[in-house]
């Protein structure tokens, strides 16, 4: 009955789905505010019946429902309810069903969110989404259908979640990683919308720009998330690998941080407008080439899902209609553009435009290196693959560049800027660092010359930060206190501070572990012990556990530093009853500057196993650090013109009355 | 009229993207391309592993159908699958001819002389049984190269003409053997033996 109840409700999304697409549109297109109105009821629609078969494919999993495959095949009587509960997106069925709810929920929060827009925008930007969800909900519906029945041979007993996915950061990592893929879809629709109604202003700039911002924080966080988990449940002790799947979540963001970049320009100056038209565009067509990468199975990747080319012909074919339709119309308008504002070549829309062409230049890079494989043996030139070492080397290349103008862009005007000014400023900064980097270089006895530039880079960045806000506050009424005045400072503001903090915090961690990590793969019997850097790891043995789908034997070290007990670690090494998959669950002790990590290998003969030790220096500072820049995405977020249009918004009326009862 | 030029450059580009995406679909990933299969073999003189001073070409191998292995003393997988290799001569009387492979060995920065090596061999191969009717040495591993292997055990099916029929990438085991190369195998031998009577 349930099931049945959540495949009518994803039917009846579709269909509202359909008729946000047409409706609006022509209302718009014809000027008649009858049909205009009908977008935010139907955005509200498409919402809550995906909301409904979301809870009914959710309750499917709560009450072990095994009639239908999709829970068969990703959930079993014996796993604990949190897991159940995230086993909804599992699956890529399940998973899907969870990007659509993200699609809609992005939709009604446009529908919501947007009293100050006028009423023809808000119906063209809702029919936009409205395509964009016709095409997944037909895609659901067709060839990826949760609801699929097993009836009438129900199996007893389900095949279990796929034992890394039973984990807190699986919980997380997907809902945020889709609401940023799915949140570009709005930078999309309001560029979309502009390109139909043929109004390619500066206007449509402000209103994305809190959508992009947004969706950037969602992204960002998600990256992170799935970092962090790929170093600690896969167990290889890396926090990225450049992966396929991976790349297709990072080329979004690097488009979507030239676009969150890009728009501030269009926005303030009314240039670069065709460009940032291009890359609202290229965001969400890189998530989209991301999501066929993943379910397609055409890039082989640790994560894809099981492949159907019927599938990929489905999603390449909803590519091929929104991303080339949205190219086509954009070929055809933005010949006529013209920008308007004039600047210098020192200034800070150039250092704009320079970090836009290097996120760009990164973003390529990322996709040739993605795509290349698949180019070279289509083209009948043999199979090749591509690796982190191609990926690390031009990231080097592209990154001091990069950092140069982060640095530069805050501190200089808009229009025109004074190189002489400006080249005063930089040299303190870059010296600063240099001599900062300098003694962290000296104080680890390893030379390792990459360490030096990276470093520098990241302290120029925190310094320069620093610099500017100094700067700022200098310019200010000095009748008020220091602190008066860095309140004064708007919190869009700091949110570029933090953005930028946040990015150098990265820098370090990256820096630091790809540089003094230490490694450590030894063949050890219980009483033995091995010494790296400060720390004694002394093994004491194996005992065996049971848990409630698997069963584990757990290793136990005790680790000394300079002969003083610190802590007791305790790696796993299970195997998931059901699946008869082993898992390996490391052990990590973690402080600020340092991680020490142990995952347990196989057994070897007389007792003996296989351990892995890593010592990872500040590691955790490149998570911490992308937590600080989504928490300046936040910071941009809440900036007060756009409480106060939210606030004006709320005021007025709920989404639904507004619908009817707009423009008093 | 250079900016529509310009506004077109998005488009075209997406297009070519998205026709190698969509042949990409109909093909296997996993595959590995060789592009040896079907051809003959590519044209060497080398030298015997034991015995140098006898020299083996393409068309030593002619005549019978042949499994190449491509193998090394410094390859864990190849000792482990000696001992099926060594049944499978003895007990269905399939010709393995070994291409050793070490990089060691390379007569100009090599850190192994070939007589170190030939001991190796020799008493990995009476530990686990000798499948190889002879082992012929690829000396600067061009040849391999030229086979576009990319690393051992590999194994390639050699018809009685000298034509490559089947790259396998991997170990052989019982399952790869009955699943993969034995209906390949058996066709060749026995195809090939009528087609010796027309």
């Amino acid at each position: 009955m349930i099931p049945e109840l959540g495949n009518i409700a994803l039917t009846l999304a579709l269909v509202s789905a359909i008729l946000l697409a047409v409706f609006p549109l022509w209302g718009a297109q014809t000027n008649q505010s009858g049909l205009i109105a009908t977008a935010r009821p139907l955005a509200l629609g498409m919402f809550t019946f995906t909301l409904i078969a979301f809870v009914c494919l959710s309750y499917a999993f709560a009450t072990d429902d095994f009639s239908l495959s999709y829970v068969a095949q990703n959930s079993n009587t014996q796993l604990p309810m949190q897991y159940k509960l995230t086993a909804v997106w599992g699956g890529h069925e399940g998973s899907f069903l969870l990007w659509v709810l993200m699609l809609s929920l992005w939709t009604v929060a446009v529908a919501i969110f947007s009293g100050s827009i006028p009423q023809e925008m808000v119906a063209r930007v809702l029919a936009v989404l409205g395509m964009v969800s016709v095409g997944f909900y037909l895609f659901m519906l067709l060839t990826s259908n949760p609801f699929q029945s097993m009836l009438p041979f129900v199996p007893v007993d389900g095949q279990d979640l796929n034992p890394l996915l039973q984990d807190f950061g699986m919980i997380i990592h997907p809902p945020m990683l889709y609401m940023g893929y799915v949140g570009f879809s709005v930078a999309f629709a309001f560029a979309g919308a502009a390109l139909i109604a043929g109004k390619l202003d500066s206007t449509w700039a402000r209103w994305s720009r809190p959508w992009v911002q947004a969706a950037w924080c969602f992204l960002t966080i998600g990256i992170c998330l799935g970092s962090w988990w790929a170093y600690y449940e896969l167990g290889w002790g890396g926090w990225w690998f450049w992966d396929p799947v991976e790349n297709a979540s990072f080329m979004p963001w690097l488009a979507g941080t030239a676009l969150m970049h890009s728009l501030a320009v269009t926005e303030k100056r009314k240039v670069f407008k065709s460009w940032t038209v291009l890359l609202a565009i290229g965001a969400f067509s890189l998530s989209l080439l991301g999501t066929f990468l993943v379910r397609s199975g055409v890039i082989v990747s640790v994560h894809s899902f099981a492949s159907d080319p019927t599938r990929g012909l489905f999603i390449l074919g909803i590519l091929v209609v929104l991303s080339g339709g949205a190219l086509l119309l954009f070929a055809l308008r933005a010949a006529s553009l013209n920008s308007v504002g004039r600047y210098q070549t020192v200034s800070r829309e150039v250092m704009l435009m320079g970090n836009n062409i290097l996120l760009c230049a990164a973003t390529l890079v990322v996709l040739l290196g993605t795509l290349l494989p698949l180019v070279h043996k289509e083209l009948g030139l043999g199979a090749i693959s591509i690796g982190a070492p191609f990926f690390n080397k031009m990231f080097v290349y592209l990154i001091v560049p990069f950092v140069f103008l982060l640095c530069i862009g805050p501190l200089s005007r808009w229009k025109q800027q004074s190189v002489k000014a400006l080249a005063r400023q930089l040299i303190t900064a870059f010296c600063i660092s240099l001599v900062a980097a300098l003694l962290i270089f000296f104080s680890y006895s390893e030379q390792a010359y990459m360490a030096v530039l990276g470093l520098t880079l990241s302290f120029w960045i925190l310094v320069a930060s620093v610099l500017e806000v100094w700067q700022r506050i200098g310019a200010m009424d000095s009748q008020y206190s220091i602190a008066k005045r860095l309140r004064m400072l708007t919190r869009s503001h700091w949110g570029m501070i933090l953005g930028h903090v946040g990015f150098a915090v990265t820098l370090i961690g990256i820096t630091l572990v790809s540089n003094y990590e230490q490694e450590r793969d030894v063949r050890m019997l219980p009483g033995e012990q091995i010494t790296l850097s400060d720390y004694t790891f002394v093994f004491n043995g194996v005992s065996k556990t049971q848990g409630p789908n698997y069963e584990s034997d757990v290793g136990h070290f005790s680790v000394y530093r300079s002969g003083e007990k610190l802590t007791t670690m305790m790696p796993e090494k299970r195997i998931y009853t059901v699946q008869r998959m082993p898992m390996t669950e490391a052990a990590i002790h973690t402080t600020i500057s340092r991680d020490l990590f142990i995952a347990l290998g196989e057994p070897l003969d007389d007792g003996a196993w296989a351990v892995r030790v890593y010592i990872k220096p500040f590691v955790t500072w490149i998570w911490g650090g992308g937590a600080i820049m989504a928490l300046g995405g936040v910071c941009a977020l809440s900036d007060r013109r756009y409480r106060m249009s939210t606030l004006a918004k709320f005021k007025k009326a709920s989404p639904l009355s507004s619908a009817t009862g707009e423009h008093a | 009229m250079k900016k529509t030029w310009l506004v077109v450059i998005p488009v075209v580009l997406f297009s070519l993207i998205a026709g190698f995406l969509y042949l990409g679909l109909f093909s296997d990933p996993r595959e590995l391309d060789s592009q040896i299969t079907g051809r003959p073999l590519p044209s060497f003189t080398l030298p015997d592993l034991m015995e140098p001073e006898k020299q083996y070409t393409p068309e030593s191998l002619a005549g019978e159908v042949t499994i190449l292995n491509v193998w090394g003393v410094w390859c864990v997988t190849c000792a482990v699958e000696m001992p099926y290799l060594t049944q499978l001569k003895e007990e269905k009387g399939v010709k393995f001819v070994g291409l050793y492979f070490d990089q060691d060995l390379d007569p100009d920065n090599g850190t192994k002389t070939l007589n170190r090596v030939q001991q190796e061999v020799s008493a990995l191969l009476s530990r686990y049984g000798n499948p190889y009717a002879f082992n012929i040495f690829d000396t600067y591993r061009d040849t391999s190269l030229d086979l576009g292997v990319t690393g051992a055990p590999e194994h390639f099916v050699i018809d009685k003409k000298g034509i490559v029929r089947m790259h396998h990438v991997g170990d052989i085991n019982e399952r790869v053997w009955r699943n993969k190369i034995e209906p390949l195998y058996r066709k060749l031998t026995q195809g090939s033996a009528t087609g010796a009577d027309s």
